[in-house]
């Protein structure tokens, strides 16, 4: 009787132990706080893959990776009728804002725009050289939208699975990129 | 002697010509544009931007507080009054406040505790000034921030984990940017890492901005850019982060600027 007793109550304090967070996580948290409300509220919204990248230092181990890709994947939504190229002069202006795409901040693309980051792929010349066949199309479109469903955990953020453009939007940047009469693909 | 400067002021001349002749579409470098700027304003008013506000921190650092007392009274981490250098070892845990502080939270915590002025009569525009003002004494002086206390360490770690901390709706940290891509450029502006000097600069009058950045200043630009709203000017997140970046660059041996520094 006594043991069962002593049972429960080792349980009892195992559940309530693991049910704490650590005392580094709690640490995190409170400096987090310190910092005032809304910095606080978007730092601790992080979500399941963005927390993952935090804590892997960005270099996801092979064995989450099937995971990782198949829930990014599924975060893709495309543009009704299917339509994966759209209007590209549409696709520049969302490419270009700075509050949208802001693709220029890493990518080169209108080889006339020379203030370009140089972080991620050069993309001048993108269609032209790819042309614009239909899995080029669906590439550039899943990258575009939810990069993270092939580059885990890189710098190019889900600007689609994040709101920063539709899946019509989406769209238009690929237009941008692969259109023969894009600037990107002028000579 | 005049007659040799001349001539070499001659030649470099003919040399940044040629230079800028065979560059032809290079676009432009922010770092060498902002010497430009620097040599302008040097020689249209004698005096940099920099200059000012140490001027204005200075008067600031001498005036009578509340209590009676100025900044002369507040240790900065090596006894009161002594400024040379502090800079340099800041970040680093203050017994009196029983905190890891940075400079511009030190002085925030002695105009409260030494000088007697209420939290909500401090301006943040004198706190930038008088940053500028110390700073000065650490005009290119090696960067000495090694964590020792246990507070310090906690602090190094805490700024690590932050350095890595992905969120946001563009989904970032400083990692993804300063370390993978360091050396790389966003737009036209160069990449560093902290061991490669990340952290140098500041506080630097910018001229894009026309205004004074310090070290918490440019971190809240930065969480602002990358869609995070700032946090509060002297929370841990900025001395957490500050004690990262400056202890990975004193590790890899970098020293200051010329402080307050002239940058884009």
């Amino acid at each position: 009787m006594k043991r069962k007793g002593i049972l429960v109550v080792g349980l009892l304090l195992l559940g309530l132990g693991l049910s704490q967070v650590g005392p580094f996580r709690a640490r995190l948290e409170a400096a987090v706080r310190d910092g005032g409300t809304e910095f606080a509220r978007v730092m601790l919204a992080q979500d399941k893959a963005q927390a993952l990248c935090s804590q892997h230092r960005d270099r996801l181990p092979a064995n989450l990776l099937p995971t990782f890709l198949a829930e990014q994947r599924a975060l893709i939504q495309y543009p009704e009728g299917g339509k994966l190229m759209g209007d590209w002069r549409k696709g520049q202006e969302i490419f270009t804002d700075p509050r949208r795409g802001n693709c220029y901040a890493c990518h080169s693309g209108d080889p006339d725009e020379v203030a370009y980051g140089t972080i991620g792929p050069d993309l001048r010349g993108y269609g032209a050289s790819r042309g614009q066949g239909e899995a080029v199309q669906r590439y550039v479109y899943e990258v575009v939208y939810n990069a993270w469903a092939y580059f885990p955990c890189s710098l190019m953020y889900r600007g689609g699975v994040q709101g920063h453009f539709t899946p019509e939007e989406a769209a238009h940047i690929v237009a941008f990129l692969l259109d023969p009469g894009s600037p990107v693909n002028r000579r | 002697m005049k007659r040799t400067s001349l001539v070499l002021g001659v030649a470099l001349t003919a040399l940044g010509a040629l230079f800028a002749y065979t560059q032809g579409q290079k676009p432009l470098d922010p770092f060498e544009e902002a010497m430009r700027q620097r040599q302008m304003y040097l020689e249209t008013f004698g005096i940099l931007p920099g200059e000012l506000y140490v001027e204005e921190g200075k008067e600031l650092f001498y005036r009578k507080g509340p209590s009676g007392k100025t900044l002369e009274a507040c240790d900065f981490g090596k006894g009161p009054g002594v400024l040379e250098g502090v800079y340099a070892i800041l970040p680093k845990y203050f017994p009196d406040s029983k905190r890891v502080e940075d400079l511009e939270t030190r002085i925030h915590t002695c105009m409260q505790k030494v000088q007697g002025y209420k939290p909500q009569e401090i301006k943040r525009d004198e706190v930038r000034a008088i940053t500028a003002y110390v700073a000065s004494f650490s005009s290119k002086a090696r960067m000495q921030v090694v964590p020792k206390h246990p507070a310090e360490l906690a602090m190094y770690n805490l700024g690590r984990e932050l350095w890595y901390w992905r969120a946001g709706n563009r989904d970032m940290n400083c990692a993804a940017c300063h370390d993978r891509y360091a050396g790389r450029r966003v737009r036209l502006s160069p990449l560093r890492s902290p061991s490669q000097g990340l952290g140098s600069e500041w506080p630097a009058y910018r001229f894009e901005a026309d205004k004074l950045y310090t070290m918490q200043d440019r971190l809240a630009f930065c969480y602002e850019s990358i869609g995070i709203p700032k946090p509060d000017y002297y929370s841990e997140s900025y001395i957490a982060l500050t004690v990262y970046i400056l202890a990975e660059a004193t590790k890899a041996g970098h020293s200051f600027e010329e402080l307050p520094f002239f940058t884009r």
